[in-house]
């Protein structure tokens, strides 16, 4: 091997690993730890919950979400070195495979007499709904984008609301309210950060209010009933928690009670009754923002709270770095869907939101749903480093 | 941009004052509801119940067990907890035998914690619930109480409620000895009501055991005669008892008709009694001996006193007249209560005048308790001299307007066959009961040969025979009191008699209420003494004599 060889060679190695570093360095760390703190007390507290609810197979829940953590850290990273911008190219391709998908999984659900919430793949069930969050902000982002001259239209607004209706059904139908509700959310937030006039928002909202009382009291009272009598129970069993298991409010009682239980700093995995006991339903999944609370208490909780809170505080502060609206509207898409997610969440397992079968980000088990939020974080992060790129070569061209 | 950043300002404030609002609420719960929170999950995870003490076992004077305690299954169920109540019921009904509806109307009434499904049922049972696994359907062990004899001495023993508690017989009376401690118990349950630790808090301690004088050999046999009594004679009732007159010790007590002690509760009140202390009955005939006793022990006539005792006798408004139609005839008082004439009887009671026969009625233990422990007992009515009028020394003699219980006149006739001296009848071992002189032991010794003659020849009871031992004994034929008068057709036939007549060691009292065909104590209830004694004779090897 020739000296220059070797030379190039080692600066073939030095470039790589300079762009490694910048790329590192590049990433927003905050938003970095704060993701991975949360998916860390995630599969502990997950772990915790289910300890030897599998016979034979004590951490079941553990090592699985502790595998889906560290698969959508690995996402995170990577998809924090591609350039988001090319995405908004795809943006026909990514909103049909995103309504196909959620098609095939009804389609499939409804052949097999099955669940038409997942495809069965081999190890692992593909939740659609979930995906469908971040391929929709992405894809509702580039529509936007590619209307923003007529944002003030009137037809702009409702084209891109149509646009998220139209899977928001679908997963409706599934039945997935929750995640229909985050999909409308998205599509709001998009329209918000890309500055739709105030008036369409207010019309929106007197929309929404009208359809909400017409389908839970005028329908009903006109003898139309619009929601089967489950999910309107379910709607509205957290005005009025209740002891009887087989009424909808129970779940939220027993929620509770999980957290007043564990007062101020918690009764310890050990000591978590209600969760052990199974008196708490979903405990790993909706409902594991309550295991939080019977464990660690009030400062647990706050803890987690304080997490959230500055995970949104950097996904915002990208919204306002971004190097393109692009960018902005993504990151405003990726906070609207955490944002929803953790207070409509949190609200449930307290008593102030209806029980919509909305996950916690980061904390409830599912796969599907830790990837997709890492995703969606990566996308963040994407966005971070092509801001700071960005930002470095206006430097340099300034230097220059 | 200074647009996008004034509403990602506004995104950002919106955000925490919502995380501000969840913060504020987890406090909430946390502070203020958090201590009835926690006693709240406590409530429906761990309950304290009350874990049943063994019960003490009843057996005879030999350590035969008539009435023990054994584990068995209770079926209960959280109906809030059962998910599918039809699919449950349906499951269930075989392995309980119950009707499905039965079960459904139980399991689906969510408005209820706790429910019963079974109780007390074999264990094999309970196993079979358990393995069916129902959320909300559990099994837990309960003692039951079980009587191996079936229907023996059933109104003696009494039964135990569902709940462990004695309800009637020696099982109430004797409860606080029986039932032990209840202890405490720590259940903690899962959400579908699955126990998933039991602590004991304070362990319960098992109640003693109580022994009877019974002898169930001897009460089997005495059951048995009183069910012949009662296939031959159809009547309402019949009692029986057999004592140790020098001890006052029960050997047997026996109703007819019999009870089945596991379902005590569904037999009629009559039947449940136990008559041998709850019956009170006109005596007629068997009385008579009473009478004659006062008259020896006051000196107001011997055994060989002869009265004259006219065809009818005419007292105040009432005309007395004697069981068979005869002359003018002179008859010593043994002849008198060997043919149990009335006339006669009340010719001796008349000598004695009302205060002191009224006072000899009471010594002899009538118109009150003999504090047998027994319970349930009465007192009987014997009427006050004040309030007799003027046909009362007719009637009282010869066993007529005043009732007593078939164990005071065990008691009385005991006095008679023991020297003058009765000890309290009693069926519980371990006591000391206390003699009472009733009269002196001569006169005892007078009345017991007089009432040999009531089992010879010219006697109301002549077939009542076991050979080698000499029998005494008095019949009693009692027309049972109706409104405004007697019964023609509703009689109490009884005998008492003791054996061996002159050392006396068995006595058996026998009354059948309301027999149908006959009516006379000689022919009813004197074979059923006769039945019992040459059963109870020989297994108790008391020799003949």
């Amino acid at each position: 091997m020739s000296a220059a060889a070797l030379g190039a060679q080692v600066k073939g190695f030095h470039d790589t690993e300079q762009r490694f570093a910048t790329a590192v360095l590049r990433l927003d760390l905050l938003l970095f730890l704060a993701a991975i703190a949360l998916a860390a007390t995630g599969a502990y507290v997950v772990g915790t919950a289910t300890r030897g609810d599998i016979p034979g197979n004590p951490d079941y829940y553990l090592t699985r979400q502790a595998a889906y953590c560290a698969v959508g850290a690995v996402l995170m990273l990577g998809l924090a070195r591609f350039d988001y911008s090319r995405l908004r190219e795809w943006k026909l391709g990514i909103y049909t495979a995103t309504i196909m998908l959620i098609l095939l999984t009804l389609a499939m659900g409804t052949a097999t007499r099955g669940s038409k919430r997942w495809i069965n793949l081999p190890f692992f069930k593909l939740q659609s709904s979930e995906l469908g969050k971040v391929l929709l902000i992405v894809a509702l982002s580039a529509f936007v984008v590619d209307r923003i001259r007529r944002l003030s239209d009137k037809e702009t607004t409702c084209r891109i609301l149509l646009l998220a209706i139209l899977p928001a059904m679908l997963v409706v139908m599934q039945p997935d309210l929750g995640s229909g509700l985050v999909y409308l959310s998205i599509a709001c937030a998009v329209l918000f950060v890309a500055g739709t006039k105030w008036t369409h928002f207010l019309v929106i909202g007197l929309v929404t209010a009208t359809s909400i009382v017409g389908v839970l009291v005028l329908a009903p009272a006109a003898g139309v009933h619009v929601l089967k009598q489950y999910q309107v129970d379910r709607l509205t069993a957290f005005v009025n928690p209740t002891d009887d298991p087989r009424r909808q409010g129970y779940q939220l009682k027993q929620s509770q009670v999980a957290i007043g239980s564990g007062q101020k700093t918690g009764r310890g995995p050990k000591g978590a009754s209600q969760t052990k006991l199974d008196f708490l339903p979903e405990h790993h999944t909706d409902f594991v923002f309550s295991v939080v609370g019977e464990e660690f208490g009030f400062v647990g909780a706050a803890f987690v709270l304080s997490l959230y809170a500055l995970l949104i505080w950097r996904a915002l502060r990208i919204l306002t770095m971004a190097k393109n609206l692009y960018g902005a509207l993504i990151a405003g898409g990726v906070t609207a869907m955490l944002m929803f997610q953790v207070f409509v969440n949190v609200g449930m397992t307290i008593g102030i939101m209806p029980i919509t079968g909305v996950p916690l980000p980061l904390l409830s088990y599912g796969g599907s749903s830790v990837l997709v939020t890492f995703l969606a974080i990566g996308l963040l992060q994407s966005i971070h480093v092509q801001a700071r790129a960005s930002a470095a070569a206006k430097r340099r061209e300034l230097l220059a | 941009m200074v647009q996008v950043d004034r509403r990602v300002g506004l995104l950002f404030a919106g955000f925490l004052a919502l995380l501000g609002a969840a913060g504020l609420r987890a406090m909430w719960l946390v502070t203020l509801e958090g201590h009835s929170l926690r006693s709240r999950a406590a409530a429906q995870q761990v309950q304290v119940l009350k874990a049943p003490a063994r019960r003490g076992t009843i057996t005879d004077r030999n350590g035969v067990e008539l009435a023990v305690s054994e584990d068995s299954a209770t079926v209960i169920a959280d109906p809030r907890l059962v998910h599918n109540p039809a699919d449950a019921a349906a499951r269930l009904a075989p392995v309980i035998g119950q009707p499905i509806d039965t079960l459904l109307r139980e399991l689906g009434d969510s408005r209820r914690g706790f429910v019963y499904i079974a109780r007390q049922i074999d264990p094999s049972r309970g196993d079979a619930v358990r393995k069916l696994k129902i959320p909300g359907v559990d099994v837990t062990v309960e003692p039951r109480r079980r009587y191996p004899h079936g229907m023996l001495a059933s109104q003696l023993i009494g039964a135990v409620g569902t709940d462990g508690y004695g309800l009637a017989g020696i099982e109430q009376s004797r409860e606080r000895t029986l039932h032990g401690v209840d202890g405490t118990r720590r259940v903690v349950s899962d959400a579908i009501g699955q126990p998933v630790s039991i602590v004991d808090l304070k362990p319960s301690s098992p109640g003693r055991d109580v022994r009877l004088t019974i002898d169930s050999a001897i009460q089997e046999k005495t059951e048995s005669v009183l069910d012949d009594v009662g296939r031959l004679y159809q009547p309402k009732g019949a009692t029986a008892m057999v004592m140790n007159p020098r001890n006052g010790e029960i050997l047997a007590l026996s109703n007819w008709p019999p009870v089945d002690a596991q379902h005590f509760g569904d037999a009629p009140a009559y039947a449940r009694q136990d008559r041998a202390v709850g019956a009170s009955y006109e005596p007629g005939s068997t009385f008579k001996a009473i009478t004659v006793s006062a008259a020896l022990q006051e000196r107001r006539a011997t055994p060989g006193s002869v009265f004259d005792v006219p065809p009818v006798l005419q007292i105040a408004d009432r005309t007395i007249h004697d069981p068979e139609t005869h002359g003018y005839e002179s008859l010593t008082v043994a002849q008198i209560l060997a043919r149990s004439s009335n006339i006669g009887t009340d010719e001796i009671g008349l000598r004695l005048g009302r205060y002191t026969f009224d006072r000899w009625v009471r010594r002899f233990g009538f118109g009150r308790s003999t504090h047998v422990d027994i319970p349930g007992e009465a007192a009987g009515i014997v009427p006050r001299p004040a309030q007799y009028s003027g046909s009362s020394m007719g009637n009282l003699p010869i066993g007529q307007g005043l009732a007593v219980t078939p164990v005071q006149m065990a008691a009385a006739y005991e006095a008679i066959a023991n020297d003058g001296v009765a000890y309290t009848p009693h069926v519980i071992e371990g006591g000391r009961p206390r003699p009472r002189r009733v009269i002196d032991s001569g006169t005892a010794h007078e009345v017991a040969r007089m009432l040999e003659g009531v089992l010879g020849p010219g006697g109301t009871a002549p077939e009542a025979k076991i050979p080698g031992y000499v029998l005494a004994g008095k019949t009693g034929t009692a027309q049972k009191p109706v409104a405004g008068g007697y019964s023609s057709t509703k009689y109490v036939a009884s005998f008492i008699g003791f054996a061996p007549a002159r050392n006396p060691r068995l006595l058996v009292a026998v009354m059948v209420d309301e027999p149908q065909g006959s009516i006379y104590g000689g022919a009813v209830a004197a074979p059923a003494f006769q039945k019992i004694a040459s059963f109870a004779l020989p297994y108790l090897r008391i020799p003949p004599g």
